[in-house]
């Protein structure tokens, strides 16, 4: 069943057409990278989902569930982590989960049990400060932790990785992993190796629509040839590797045959042979998202 | 309801948590002893001035204090505390709206009715402990000092002046349902008051005017009567709850 569909969903404000028709759908457990660029309109659409935004036109379900703007029904089964998430500085981290668990309804039990196997998850369980002095990346993680409480069918994480260090992103990128198990996650970034890493589906917003759509290899499969470069041990050889494969170029003292098909990157082989040529480095170049970015923003 | 209880907790917590209800608790008594505590000073502070006033003309002739000079100071002062309160409520939602706290509870399946049902509670909650907290103090000491029997009316005036500021946290909470920020809310409530004040002055209105409430001086002097002010009570109590009414829809539609 799928978890999350969105149907030519638009938004405006004022002049500025933010979402022009978006459409997507979200399978059950998958991680889902949502691409775009800063303003792109990813967090937009992520509010329309959530129904803190009114959509001018469109369709949207959660779980079978058409949602509604303001207080819609269909967010019991949803978790929302945003950008820069917020809490109540005076409480600690079990308080504010106590705070969370009650307002979805769950029994004092249940809370306790699951703020105890949450907090482990994300690593406060042994942090009995207040959250008003937590660091970005404790926020960030505590942010996940109460957007799983109840169990959501759909994780839904604003850009959680953007403006945190090499170490806090890890952190997060693994927990939004280990999450999977439990739920389905729709992971908004424009940082595009945490996508490769974490993401079984990707789709990228480009000009208020989706413009790529689909899972990690069928994606990377849309540029199905792959780049050679070749590094030959004597300079002097460039020039007769350059005049045997007219369409590749030389650059800092490499041949680089950007879009070799397998058969050319065969003949390249061949020739080398052939000819004797030694080299330092033979590398094929595997498509990747940030290419097919570039491509699709037109860069 | 859940959602009522849970963020009423979190809203009590928070007073307590944020060092306002201390704060209120330590207002709460300052001012209840301040208002017998000036009445009963009034004879020797007029006493160190004879001097100072029999040189610019004013002759101080022996001056007795009754219960009545007390609950005088009661609602002479009580204006400040409701300014105080008000103030420090100002941002009670807004401030929520601007950080994005709600934000992760709204989308958790908290409904924003309970959100609003919750904070109304803690401050109308609040104003009342407060205000009866005043009220207990001064009633006490002056009790003990003089005889509060000299004074008419004394329950209905004191409740009049509570009425009239449960009406304008309601315009404070109506207003918050739709202004970007505290000082806006402060701003708006502030225009209301004053508004009220310059209608005051047509006097066919003046006695349905919620500023009504708060004239207690001839309630006390036995000079009106409380069923003077009843078309007040009634228009008072009946805009309150029409406010808070209102403020339910706008704040469920309001763009987070």
């Amino acid at each position: 069943m799928d978890i999350l569909k969105l149907r030519n969903v638009a938004k405006r404000f004022g002049s500025k057409e933010v979402l022009r028709s978006v459409s997507l759908t979200v399978p059950e457990h998958c991680v889902f990278g949502f691409v775009g660029r800063n303003g792109a309109g990813k967090t937009t659409a992520m509010k329309c989902v959530l129904g803190l935004l009114r959509p001018d036109g469109g369709e949207m379900e959660v779980c079978g569930e058409r949602v509604t703007y303001g207080g819609t029904r269909t967010n019991r089964f949803v978790g929302y982590l945003p950008d820069v998430p917020e809490f109540y500085g005076y409480m600690t981290a079990q308080e504010y989960m106590t705070l969370c668990g009650r307002v979805t309804g769950m029994k004092s039990a249940a809370i306790r049990e699951r703020t105890a196997e949450l907090l482990e998850l994300v690593g406060l369980k042994d942090e009995r400060h207040r959250i008003g002095g937590y660091s970005r990346g404790m926020k960030q993680r505590l942010g996940i932790a109460q957007a799983l409480i109840n169990r959501p069918r759909l994780l839904i994480c604003d850009e959680p990785t953007s403006a945190l260090d090499p170490v806090g992103r890890r952190e997060i990128l693994d927990i939004l992993a280990a999450a999977k198990q439990q739920t389905s996650v729709l992971f908004s970034t424009h940082i595009l190796t945490d996508v490769e890493r974490i993401c079984d589906h990707v789709a990228f917003l480009e000009g208020g629509k989706i413009a790529v759509e689909g899972t990690i290899d069928e994606i990377k499969g849309l540029r199905g040839d792959t780049g050679v470069e070749i590094l030959p041990e004597h300079p002097a050889d460039l020039a007769r590797l350059r005049e045997a494969f007219p369409d590749a170029v030389l650059r800092d003292g490499k041949l680089v045959a950007a879009n070799a098909s397998g058969e050319t990157a065969r003949a390249l082989l061949r020739f080398l042979v052939e000819q004797e040529i030694p080299v330092l480095r033979f590398e094929r170049q595997e498509p990747t998202l940030e290419d097919l970015f570039m491509e699709v923003v037109g860069q | 309801m859940k959602g009522f209880i849970a963020f009423f907790n979190k809203e009590v917590r928070e007073l307590g948590r944020t060092g306002r209800l201390l704060l209120l608790g330590i207002l709460g008594v300052i001012f209840g002893i301040m208002n017998p505590a000036i009445a009963k000073l009034t004879p020797w502070l007029m006493e160190q001035m004879a001097d100072t006033l029999q040189g610019s003309g004013l002759t101080v002739t022996a001056y007795t204090v009754t219960a009545a000079d007390s609950w005088t100071q009661f609602f002479k002062n009580s204006p400040m505390g409701l300014i105080i309160l008000l103030i420090l409520f100002s941002g009670a939602f807004t401030n929520e709206y601007v950080k994005g706290t709600l934000v992760p509870l709204l989308t958790k399946g908290l409904s924003r009715s309970g959100m609003a049902a919750a904070k109304t509670a803690m401050i109308l909650g609040a104003w009342s402990g407060f205000y009866w907290l005043t009220f207990g103090i001064t009633y006490a000491y002056t009790a003990y000092y003089w005889d509060n029997s000299v004074v008419r009316h004394l329950a209905f005036a004191v409740f009049g002046y509570w009425l009239m500021g449960v009406f304008l946290f309601c315009v404070m909470i109506f207003v918050s349902s739709f202004a970007a920020s505290s000082g806006q809310v402060l701003a708006v409530t502030g225009c209301v008051y004053g508004v009220m004040v310059l209608l005051g002055l047509w006097e066919k209105l003046a006695k349905y005017l919620p500023t009504r409430l708060a004239d207690s001086a001839a309630l006390l002097t036995d000079a009106a009567q409380p069923a003077d002010a009843f078309p007040a009570v009634a228009v008072t109590a009946a805009t309150s709850l029409a406010l808070l009414l209102l403020s339910f829809p706008l704040t469920a539609k309001r763009k987070l």
